[in-house]
């Protein structure tokens, strides 16, 4: 990471920090000199960047508008499961080679597989994550190979080998 | 008219906590209940949020509320995996039709 990314990187946790702080504290302009400190101790304590990883502004806000169809369509798959009678459920484990390297990426997808659609994360072991899906027969594989390039498109990553284990 | 889309994001909200409950109850072990609780959940607290930020009297009022959502987003999705990863490493078999 090279010294104006660093300084960007910085800058740009001071922003949000201090978005934080304004929002817990209701915007009281007394309260900046606590807060002020706080955001300080905070960027102290919090751990010195990834170096290899890095997101742009501007790609997390592409991210977002993703993340809450996807999550929405989630509910909305493992709802209508639940309320309708017959319970179209047909579950299996599937362990999925990962095409992300090691860190933060893989974390993130971790996470947002419990969120998608018919999709649950069990495991994450040596680039192998172990899924639980509750419909065999829906689109979860390719869903999962769409999620990884958006991830890997995120943290600006290439995808690694090609064609996810399923 | 603002009333009236909070009442319609909090009552989508209740449905979406209502079928996570149904889930929770009718689906058959642990996996498939995680299932229901993480996304039904997370879906219906978002409507909810929604609907009551509209409400909020400051724009810091309504993103403490976002903030709230997101919080419980992450914590969620985590200790469902660390549920899910539990009952795995103690061989709970997951259900199968």
């Amino acid at each position: 990471m090279n010294r104006t990314t660093r300084v960007y990187s910085i800058l740009l946790k001071v922003v949000l920090l201090a978005l934080v702080w304004w929002v817990l504290s209701d915007g009281n302009p007394h309260s900046w000199w606590i807060g002020g400190m706080a955001i300080v101790l905070a960027l102290l304590a919090a751990k010195s960047p990834t170096s290899q990883f890095s997101i742009s502004l501007l790609k997390l806000t592409l991210f977002i508008p993703f993340f809450l169809k996807h999550s929405i369509l989630g509910g909305v798959d493992v709802a209508r499961r639940a309320l309708r009678p017959a319970m179209p459920i047909d579950p299996i484990m599937v362990d999925c080679v990962l095409r992300l390297p090691p860190g933060p990426p893989q974390v993130l997808l971790t996470n947002m597989v419990s969120l998608l659609p018919g999709t649950l994360s069990a495991s994450l072991e040596n680039n192998v994550l172990t899924m639980h899906v509750l419909d065999k027969q829906g689109s979860y594989a390719n869903d999962f190979l769409v999620l990884e390039e958006k991830i890997a498109e995120l943290f600006s990553v290439p995808v690694l080998s090609p064609g996810a284990g399923v | 008219m603002i009333d009236f889309f909070s009442i319609l994001l909090l009552l989508a909200g209740a449905l979406f906590f209502l079928a996570g409950t149904v889930g929770l109850l009718r689906f058959p072990d642990l996996y498939t209940r995680l299932h229901a609780l993480t996304k039904a959940d997370n879906v219906g607290l978002g409507l909810m949020i929604a609907g009551l930020a509209l409400q909020a009297e400051s724009l810091s009022a309504a993103g403490k509320l976002v903030l709230i959502w997101g919080l419980v987003l992450l914590a969620g999705a985590s200790v469902a995996y660390l549920i899910a990863r539990g009952a795995l490493l103690r061989g709970v078999l997951p259900w199968k039709r």
